[in-house]
């Protein structure tokens, strides 16, 4: 009866290189880890080199694992199984070549930027915007091959992997789009289109769904392809798969704002966050109990095969991160877990355990089929799931108990009414043998990976002179019988959960995949429209100004050196916090903030009133030795700023970007850089005369001072009661 | 239901891979209800079960509470007191260990002076009698840089560095940095014998 069948092959050269480029990247992202983890248990390893430091490092090894590895991993998955899924191969050879070799380029772009200190200061979106454009170019392309390869299909319908793709690819391209929307001041350096308030909301609406539809929906995708594949079962539940996956799209995209609890963002965007939040812990379970289910029956299978231990791990380190996230995102828990290592821990459960063991799972078992060899050793696969696992315990247990410890210390009080730990750094050495145990648990993780790297290259060696490229032969769709749609029978409801109609959007791929976008934007405007438009959200503060020119340069450099990676720059309402830092954080106060450096981890302390706190001197010595002042203190020299020289003439471009934002910045339009001599100069005379180094007025350390003496100044002119005066809103800048 | 052998399949396969017909498992959607009505429980619900008046409501509301538990402003110290506290050498030790954990990043170890001025010398800046100086310790020059310390420091703390710092007077450590302030006639405390 079928008139015609097409023969064809699947592209699996994409699928090998995608593989290497994962080991690799996995590698360099986790070794880049495991350096700032020593650098926190001591500061020797900062090795006294700008480029080696903590805050340009730490971007580096959440890129290069989140972006470098992780992608890698997912277009490794994606390019195999939807080949497979769709009988197809993909649209275009070239659109996968083109993707495969722009992203290693942007990876290589990121690797040599962010030690530069090149950074926008988001939370995974520091690239700076020529690399955005190019990040945007290369998702299009392989939006586009994907889109393509859906259109050339053979297969009807599409399966509940394609869905996650789907999601993941239009959603991403969304968020990094808004995200990084900025004004250029020069050829790799932005600032961001919002300020502030908005600003940090724009940034956690991304933040967190880079996490939701980057590491969570293309690995459930490639979850619900190599996980049956391996275990040889069927998946456990068609109508589940249905209603997790628009669960999890609907309401993963409102939860951004639980990053955001107790700062100066408004109460109801937060009490959003936590709801949202609170509601997605059963969609994402339904990905954890399909998958698990689906092994029922091949539970004898697991003890064997290092693949699905690597599988069953996975699943259930993805089960308990997303019910922890929940619980994070409620603001009682936030309020001790925000700024400490429990969120560190809380990630790399899913990084190291969901992510991680996912993608090796899946490679242990591509290879052989990509390499058409067998696998070289089972038994150190085996080795390497183990020493992993026990890895991933040593890490997770022991930043669990940091995170949890500093916590308590921050906010405990002792019976005279006074903080029971007064001294920050007593805070951070509780947590040094802790960080000493992450080093270790770190260290077993790479050591199973160099075990992986090296199965799978003997794997490799063993491969055919040649590659077989099996033929494939499927009818095209034409050639199909359309599946009956019977209506079924019943009223509305019944119609409804019968899921026929669901079963026709699966038949349309390209309706079902603007049905995803309406979800995700519906969502998304749902929150963003209010954020930008209720003035209440940001009631003025008319003392607050904008930043003079050198503290404009000084901020930039407080920006590049990454600082915002350990200080926050957000007192929260909580008595302890307004008792250690002052008085707290409010929403007017960072009107001029492009980016907002709130920060989201205090590995030192907060910034946010340090303006004033000590004289300039102290900042310079502490700069150039940090240990020189605060004693135990293991934060990295910045000697560098003393020697390296101001580039005053750039400080017109800066000023310039701000006021195309609507910064009012008055003389300094025409003047900046006079002014800033000016100040600098002032400065520089006032460190000489209290008895530090002279010559200082050209250097960048003058800025960086100038910078950190301003924080919290203008605000605390005010009487205390003022923030809470009524919103006389006017909006922010404006003024020329 | 688990491990039934009438899972029915449905009848597509993609790439040999089958699905199950199987319900949602129970619990699961009852948990999913459960979250989604909570929702408007918490918009509703009192106390510290629902959102209440807000964060900085709530941290007024705390702050308030805590007005009785809060230490006392700091309280001028009489110079006898101090002068006690000078010639008890466990005390003084005591001040030391203060004076080294909190003081030596700025005044230097022996208290010669770096960030902050010349502790040794007879020049003082805001008063050197032993109140002047407990007070400046304790309320801080935060004009200055000075902290107060009053927050941080429990009272014997308070005293014990203060009088550790009368202490040091006349010890002229090396490379000191130049005296600033008044040479203030009344300051009292001599540096105790054999010290």
């Amino acid at each position: 009866m079928s008139t015609r069948v097409d023969t064809f092959a699947y592209d699996d050269a994409i699928v090998r290189k995608f593989l290497w480029a994962t080991f690799i990247w996995g590698l360099v992202g986790f070794l880049v880890g495991l350096l700032i983890a020593l650098q926190l248990a001591n500061p020797v390893f900062n090795f006294g080199l700008e480029f080696l430091s903590f805050g340009r490092l730490r971007p580096l090894h959440t890129n290069a694992v989140i972006f470098a590895f992780a992608g890698n991993a997912i277009f490794t998955g994606i390019y195999y199984s939807t080949q497979r899924l769709l009988k197809a191969r993909m649209f275009s050879d070239g659109l996968s070549n083109f993707h495969f070799w722009g992203w290693q380029a942007i990876i290589v772009a990121a690797a040599l930027t962010l030690p530069l200190g090149f950074t926008q200061a988001k939370e995974y979106a520091e690239l700076e915007w020529p690399i955005d454009l190019a990040i945007a170019v290369v998702w299009v392309a392989f939006a586009i091959n994907f889109v393509g390869t859906m259109v050339k299909r053979r297969e009807r319908h599409i399966y509940v992997a394609i869905w996650f793709y789907i999601a993941s690819i239009v959603t991403v391209a969304v968020l990094h789009i808004f995200n990084n929307l900025s004004v250029p001041a020069g050829p790799l350096k932005s600032y961001s289109l919002y300020a502030g308030v908005q600003d940090a909301f724009m940034q956690w609406w991304y933040g967190h769904n880079a996490v939701a539809f980057f590491l969570t929906t293309p690995f459930l995708g490639l979850m619900y392809y190599f996980m049956p594949k391996a275990a040889e079962r069927p998946v456990f539940s068609y109508k589940l798969s249905i209603l997790h996956f628009w669960t999890i799209v609907f309401l993963y995209i409102w939860a951004g704002p639980h990053h955001l609890h107790y700062t100066a963002l408004p109460d109801w965007a937060s009490t959003l966050g936590m709801l949202f939040s609170v509601m997605l812990w059963m969609p994402s379970w339904g990905g954890m109990i399909n998958g698990l289910l689906t092994l029922r029956g091949a539970w004898n299978k697991v003890a064997e095969e290092p693949v699905l231990k690597f599988f069953v791990v996975a699943v259930t380190a993805y089960g308990m991160s997303t019910f922890e996230g929940p619980m994070l995102s409620v603001k009682s828990v936030n309020s001790l877990a925000h700024y400490t290592d429990w969120i560190i821990a809380h990630v790399h459960t899913g990084a190291l355990g969901w992510n991680g063991f996912l993608t090796f799972g899946m490679i242990y078992w591509l290879a052989p089929r990509l390499f058409q060899a067998p696998l070289f050793s089972k038994k150190l696969a085996e080795v390497h799931f183990w020493i992993a696992t026990f890895g991933i315990l040593l890490y997770v247990a022991s930043i669990y108990s940091a995170g949890i410890t500093q916590g308590l210390m921050w906010r405990a009080f002792d019976e005279t009414g006074r903080l029971a730990y007064p001294d920050f750094v007593e805070t951070v050495m509780k947590l040094m043998p802790m960080y000493w145990v992450r080093v270790a648990g770190g260290s077993l993780y790479i050591l199973g990976m160099l075990i992986f790297g090296y199965n799978i290259l003997k794997t490799w060696m063993a491969r055919p002179a040649t590659y077989e490229v099996p033929l494939v032969t499927a009818a095209p769709l034409g050639a199909h019988a359309p599946e009956p749609h019977a209506a079924p029978a019943g009223g509305l409801v019944a119609s409804f959960t019968s899921v026929k109609w669901h079963r026709r959007w699966e038949g349309a791929p390209v309706f079902f995949m603007v049905m995803v976008v309406v979800a995700v934007v519906v969502a998304s405007l749902a929150e963003i429209i209010p954020t930008f438009l209720i003035k209440s959200n940001v009631p003025t503060i008319a003392s607050v100004k904008p930043y003079t020119p050198l503290e404009l340069a000084g901020r930039d450099i407080y920006i590049k050196e990454g600082c915002f990676n350990c200080h926050s720059q957000m007192v929260r309402p909580l008595r302890h916090e307004t008792e250690r830092w002052g008085e707290y954080s409010k929403p007017g106060e960072f009107v001029y903030d492009h980016p907002f450096l709130w920060g989201s981890r205090r590995i030192g302390p907060d910034l946010a009133r340090l303006g004033g706190k000590y004289p300039d001197l102290w900042h310079v010595r502490h700069m150039e030795d940090p240990r020189s002042v605060v004693q135990r203190s293991i934060m990295p020299p910045y000697a560098h700023l003393q020697r390296k020289a101001l580039d005053f003439d750039q400080i017109q471009s800066r000023v310039d970007a701000m006021v195309m934002l609507g910064v009012p910045y008055g003389d300094a339009v025409t003047n900046a850089p006079a002014m800033a001599r000016e100040q600098a100069q002032a400065i520089a005379a006032g460190i000489e005369s209290q008895g530090g180094p002279a010559g200082l007025a050209d250097r960048e350390i003058v800025a960086l001072v100038a910078y950190l003496q301003r924080l919290g100044r203008d605000v605390r002119q005010l009487p205390a009661t003022a923030s809470a005066a009524p919103a006389a809103a006017v909006a922010p800048g404006g003024g020329k | 239901m688990a491990n039934k052998d009438e899972d029915r399949l449905l009848a597509h396969d993609y790439d040999g891979i089958q699905e199950y017909d199987n319900p949602m498992p129970r619990w699961w959607l009852w948990i999913f209800y459960a979250t989604i009505l909570f929702v408007p429980f918490y918009y509703v619900a009192p106390g510290f079960m629902g959102e209440g008046p807000g964060m900085v409501a709530e941290y007024e509301a705390d702050v308030a509470a805590h007005q009785a538990a809060q230490p006392p402003a700091p309280a001028a110290m009489d110079d006898a007191t101090l002068l006690a506290v000078l010639n008890d050498k466990d005390e003084l030790q005591e001040g030391a260990e203060v004076f080294t954990k909190n003081c030596a990043a700025c005044h230097r170890a022996d208290g010669g002076g770096l960030i902050g001025p010349n502790l040794t010398d007879a020049a003082w800046i805001h008063g050197g009698t032993p109140g002047a100086i407990y007070q400046t310790i304790s309320a801080g020059v935060l004009a200055k840089g000075m902290p107060a310390w009053d927050r941080i420091l429990k009272p014997d703390e308070l005293k014990e560095v203060a009088a550790y710092v009368m202490s040091l007077k006349g010890t002229n450590p090396p490379q000191a940095k130049a005296a600033e302030g008044t040479v203030d006639s009344t300051a009292a405390a001599p540096a105790p014998p054999g010290n």
